[in-house]
Parts: C-alpha cells; sequence; structure tokens
C-alpha cells in the first residue's frame, strides 16, 4: 500500500461556483418533478403510445455507466493489476452516485412516485415473475454491496475488499444483464425483443462506464492539479477500443437477425424511419464510429486529449444508443390486424420534448455531479500526488 | 366475448357506452393530438388493396383478456392480476404507474392516465344530479398516475351473479348491451351451451396475434 488517498480541499472559488451551479440545476428539476407530479405526467413527453420517455432513457443509461465503472475498478481488487488502483476508489465511488441516480430516475417516471417502496416489497406484494421485480432485488442489493465494498476500501481490509469485489462484479454483471432483459423478453416489441439484449446492455455498460472514468478521472485530477500517469489513461483507451469492438459487433448480430422477419419491418423502420438520424447519427456515428477512429489514430490515438474527445463521443453516443432503443421501441405501431391499419392507430408515436421533461433530466445529471463532488470533498478518493506539492492528510489505515 | 366482424358496422358505440359506463374521459383536442386519451374499447379500421379493389375491415377492440396475460406477467406489483372467472383485473391501489404493463400488451388496450379526474367529468345522465342522494360513485373510482384498461364490466357481472341473474343473457358489458348491430356476444366460453361457444362452433373465427400466443378470449367471427 505505497498509495495514500486524500479528500480534496474544495475551497477554491471554481469549486464554490461549480457547486452552486450544479444545486441551482438539481433544484430546477426537482420543481420540474413536483409540477409533473402535482399536474400529471402529461407535461411530459411520454404518452399512452409511448410509454416510457427520458427518465427511463436516463436510468437505464446511468444504470449501465455504473455497472461499468464497478466492474472495471475490480481490475485492481480482484484481478490484483495495480497500474489501476489510483482511480479504483473514484470508480466505485462512482458507482453508487450512479445506481442511486437511476433509482431516482425510476421514482421519477413512476405516475406514483410515492410507492416506489412496493418496488422493494420483494416476494411480499410483488409479482416475481416480472423482470422490473426481480431487477429491484438487483438494484438494491448493487447499492447495497456497493456501499459495503467502498466502506471496505476505506477501512483497507484487504482479503474482504478481495471477497466483495468479486461478488460485487458478478452482480454488476446481473444488474446489468436484468436491465437488458427488461426489454429485451417482451415478445410484443419487435425492436426490444432479442435474447441478445442482455449482452448487448452489459458490454455498453463497459464501453460507457470506462468512457466515463476516463472522462472523470482526467477532468478530476486536472482540476486538482495532480499529477496523471498518462500511461494509466492509455492503457484505459486499449482497453475501450476491445470493448467498443465488442458492443459494435453484438449491436450489429441484434440488428441482422432482427433484418430476418418477423421483425423486419420495424427494423428498417428503426433504421430509415423518423428516428434513424439517433440510430445513425449518435448510435452508430458517436459511439462506434468517430471514436474508433480517433482510438486507432496513429497521433490523436495518442494523444490525452484525443482520448478526451473519443470518450466524450462514446458517452453521448452510448446515450443515444439508450434513447434509440426505448423511443422508437414502443413508437412503432403495433399490428394488430394484417394490413394498413387506417387512422391514429396505425400512426407511428411522436415524442415531443417538452422544457418539464428536458429539465427534469438535466437535474438528474446535475445531482450525480453534486453528489460526486460532495464524495470528492468529504471521502478519500483521490489519490496523494507523489511529487509532493501538496500536504494532504494522509488516508487512515 | 364474441364479435361478429359481418355485423359490425363501426359506428363506436361500444367506445361510446364503454366511456359512459365506466366514466372515462373523453378526451380534449390537445390529448388526442398527443395521444393520451384514454381508450378502454377502440374500434380500428384495416384496409386491404387499392382503389377500386379495396376492402376496409373494421375491428372493435376491447381489451382481449389473453389466458398468459403479457401484462398479468410483467406486472412487478401484482397490480394487475387474473380473476378467477378468467378476467384480467386493474387494481388502481396497488398500480405504481411504471407502465411496463403498456409496453408488454400486444394489444394497445392500456393507458395511463395523467390527471386527477375533476368532480363535473363525472356525467352521469342516468343519476340524480345531487350527489348526497346516491352516496359512493357506482363505478370504480378512477384515479391519476395508474394504468387503465377495460374491465368487462366486472362490476355488473359481479352485481348479476349476486342478484343470481344469467351473465351473458340479462347481463352483459356496457359495450354489449349497446351494440346496434348485436355484434358482440358475451358469455362462459366454458359452457358448452352458452351462445358464444354456439356462435364458435358454427362458423369460423380468429383471435388477433395469434402468434404471440397469449390465447385470448375475445373471439372474431370472419365475414
Amino acid at each position: 500500500m505505497g498509495l495514500t488517498f486524500s479528500k480534496i480541499e474544495g475551497k477554491s472559488r471554481e469549486f464554490y461556483l461549480l457547486l452552486i451551479l450544479l444545486s441551482a440545476f438539481t433544484l430546477i428539476g426537482f420543481i420540474c418533478f413536483m409540477v409533473s407530479y402535482i399536474s400529471g405526467h402529461h407535461v411530459l413527453g411520454s404518452s399512452s403510445i409511448i410509454p416510457w420517455g427520458m427518465p427511463i432513457t436516463i436510468t437505464i443509461y446511468l444504470i449501465g455507466l455504473s455497472a461499468g465503472s464497478l466492474i472495471l475498478s475490480s481490475l485492481t481488487y480482484v484481478f490484483g493489476k495495480e497500474e489501476y488502483r489510483p482511480i479504483a476508489r473514484l470508480a466505485v465511488y462512482l458507482a453508487i452516485i450512479l445506481i442511486f441516480g437511476a433509482m431516482i430516475g425510476i421514482a421519477l417516471d413512476l405516475g406514483r412516485p410515492e410507492k416506489t417502496w412496493r418496488l422493494f416489497m420483494f416476494f411480499v406484494l410483488n409479482n416475481m415473475r416480472s423482470m422490473f421485480a426481480i431487477n429491484g432485488i438487483l438494484y438494491g442489493g448493487y447499492f447495497l454491496i456497493g456501499v459495503i465494498y467502498l466502506g471496505a476500501i476505506f477501512a483497507e481490509k484487504v482479503k474482504f475488499i478481495k471477497m466483495m469485489g468479486k461478488i460485487a462484479i458478478g452482480w454488476a454483471a446481473l444488474v446489468h444483464m436484468g436491465t437488458g432483459a427488461i426489454f429485451g423478453f417482451i415478445a410484443t416489441r419487435p425492436i426490444f425483443f432479442s435474447p441478445i439484449k442482455p449482452f448487448e446492455f452489459l458490454s455498453a455498460a463497459m464501453v460507457s462506464g470506462l468512457a466515463l472514468l476516463i472522462i472523470a478521472v482526467v477532468a478530476t485530477f486536472k482540476f486538482t492539479k495532480r499529477n496523471l500517469n498518462q500511461e494509466l489513461i492509455f492503457s484505459l483507451s486499449r482497453l475501450l477500443r476491445i470493448l467498443i469492438i465488442v458492443l459494435t459487433v453484438m449491436v450489429l448480430i441484434d440488428k441482422l437477425t432482427h433484418l430476418y422477419s418477423p421483425h423486419r419491418d420495424p427494423t428498417i423502420w428503426l433504421l430509415t424511419g423518423p428516428y434513424s438520424w439517433i440510430f445513425w447519427g449518435l448510435q452508430v456515428g458517436f459511439a462506434y464510429i468517430l471514436p474508433m477512429i480517433i482510438l486507432f489514430h496513429p497521433q490523436y490515438g495518442k494523444n490525452i486529449k484525443g482520448v478526451m474527445v473519443a470518450s466524450f463521443l462514446v458517452v453521448i453516443g452510448i446515450f443515444g444508443e439508450r434513447f434509440s432503443l426505448v423511443i422508437p421501441g414502443t413508437a412503432y405501431p403495433l399490428p394488430f390486424y394484417p394490413g394498413k391499419i387506417e387512422g391514429i392507430w396505425g400512426m407511428a408515436g411522436s415524442f415531443p420534448v417538452t422544457p418539464v421533461e428536458s429539465f427534469m433530466s438535466l437535474g438528474m445529471f446535475t445531482l450525480m455531479g453534486l453528489l460526486f463532488l460532495v464524495g470528492l470533498k468529504n471521502l478519500e478518493l483521490l489519490p496523494v500526488d507523489q511529487s509532493g506539492q501538496q500536504t494532504p492528510e494522509p488516508a487512515k489505515t | 366475448m364474441v364479435i361478429d366482424l359481418d355485423k359490425c358496422v363501426g359506428c363506436q358505440a361500444c367506445s361510446t357506452a364503454c366511456k359512459a359506463e365506466n366514466n372515462v374521459p373523453h378526451g380534449s383536442p390537445d390529448e388526442q393530438r398527443s395521444r393520451r386519451d384514454i381508450f378502454w374499447n377502440k374500434v380500428i379500421a384495416v384496409t386491404n388493396g387499392k382503389y377500386p379493389k379495396v376492402n376496409t375491415e373494421l375491428i372493435p377492440m376491447p381489451c382481449m383478456h389473453c389466458d398468459h396475460a403479457p401484462c398479468v406477467t410483467v406486472c412487478p406489483a401484482k397490480a394487475t392480476y387474473r380473476r378467477e372467472d378468467g378476467i384480467i383485473v386493474q387494481d388502481f391501489r396497488r398500480c405504481l404507474g411504471c407502465k411496463y404493463c403498456i409496453v408488454a400488451c400486444p394489444y394497445g388496450a392500456r393507458s395511463f392516465n395523467s390527471k386527477e379526474q375533476e368532480e363535473k367529468e363525472y356525467h352521469r345522465q342516468d343519476l340524480p344530479p345531487d350527489r348526497n342522494v346516491w352516496g359512493k360513485w357506482p363505478f370504480p373510482t378512477r384515479t391519476h398516475g395508474v394504468v387503465e384498461k377495460c374491465t368487462f364490466c366486472f362490476h355488473r357481472i359481479d352485481q348479476g351473479i349476486k342478484e343470481g341473474k344469467k351473465i351473458g343473457t340479462e347481463v352483459v358489458p356496457a359495450c354489449v348491451e349497446d351494440c346496434p348491430t348485436e355484434a358482440r356476444k358475451f358469455g362462459d366460453l366454458d359452457d358448452t351451451g352458452s351462445e358464444v361457444s354456439r356462435l364458435l362452433a358454427s362458423r369460423g373465427w380468429i383471435r388477433l396475434r395469434e402468434e404471440l400466443d397469449t390465447k385470448c378470449k375475445v373471439y372474431y367471427l370472419l365475414k
């Protein structure tokens, strides 16, 4: 344990400015939630045709980031890769706040958020055949495991950390595959229905989690003026390359199998219809092609800025992937009867962007940022700068 | 329930009767545009072919009350469940409003009620205007933030059974009662002597979206 960790000081003007800005947006998000709760969900973009809107999209996105981040932290604690130790604490903390945000996202999307507790009445009030109820166990357990894991890391109990790390890595994979199963098991919606969905979700989680981790690490180290080991970031970016390839193959297989009947028409509609720009532009362009070009480029791939840009693109692109699953998946009209269904029942649903929903979504993200900053200030997450320019208190042993 | 497609004229009387009986709001034009209006029963028109050789079928679609109901499987809170007589009902007190059932329903039978119903929206012409006279609402109380759907008018059926009436002839759901062409018939599918069983034996029939194996209990007699 040559490495010690510390809190950040958090007394600079920029820190407080950021804190106030994030709090303001979180407050606006909360007000928007209250508006949607009091006046009803009609202020959001979702409808009876597209029942799940932005909150659910963000939720599965955050779960993805969380699971990916936790799995990567285990590289150090389970597989013993010492070079990642400086960022492992950060990764676990990030995983905890992201799953917390995801659970908030689910609650925001409920028509009756005050009944959220019912989701956690396992086997008593819950229908355990529902993927949603099973995921309640997974998410709740994941949050608990994450907290215990982080506690063990702070206490530096090496054996216990290793055991918790093993549980956490398996559980994180389960969480994300369970989330994929929420969509993949619905036979009614052709764009959702696919046995590969859980695995696609898992690889998307790893990709986005890793990309977010790179951004968080580089930004935090820069902001707190710590020396960053560049080789660390490049080894992460090499991992990112491989994971993007895996994800691309998964999505390719998924879409190719769907191009065969009976799911052919909805898939062609997804690839060419009104939402195709999200699929091609955000998902394929931002998440797969552009980052791959940057990361494989002999010059930009060996440059912190290049890696940062690629990670940003991936994080945005994976959000596009979630969006192009949730919204078009339900927007495609159901084929009740062979033939052309006339009128409103044969039309694809549209998803308007409403101000209340947009600010609520923004509030969810800023809440994550706020928790991240608070954690940096109050928990010993960051390694002490080895160059000795700072004199932070060493971590307790 | 058996629906005779040969007799259906697409008058939407069933939709209107359903809205009146179960007090489903009519929906403003704005709600219709954003597709947030609530339908427990709908009638769709399906066109095959091109003018001048064209055929339009009118398909009334209530909830299909499937034996293998996807909505019951996915509901995390046991809010939607299958009664012993096979009717799928929705318990508003248990419903969280997670909308997973809307995603899972292959028939688009479910709607999300986003707003609390105001008292002035309860239009019951057959009841005296003073609420004190008749006390409690004579139909299920509706609430915001939950998912709703057709109940086969189970309040009528339960009342009828209590009074010893014959289900299917004396007591039927509102849409069956209101159908001007008698295209809809309601009864016990297990009872071989009932009219619905007789109709199913007499003609060719289909059920919608059989490929999903929902084993639904709304049968359509073909033209």
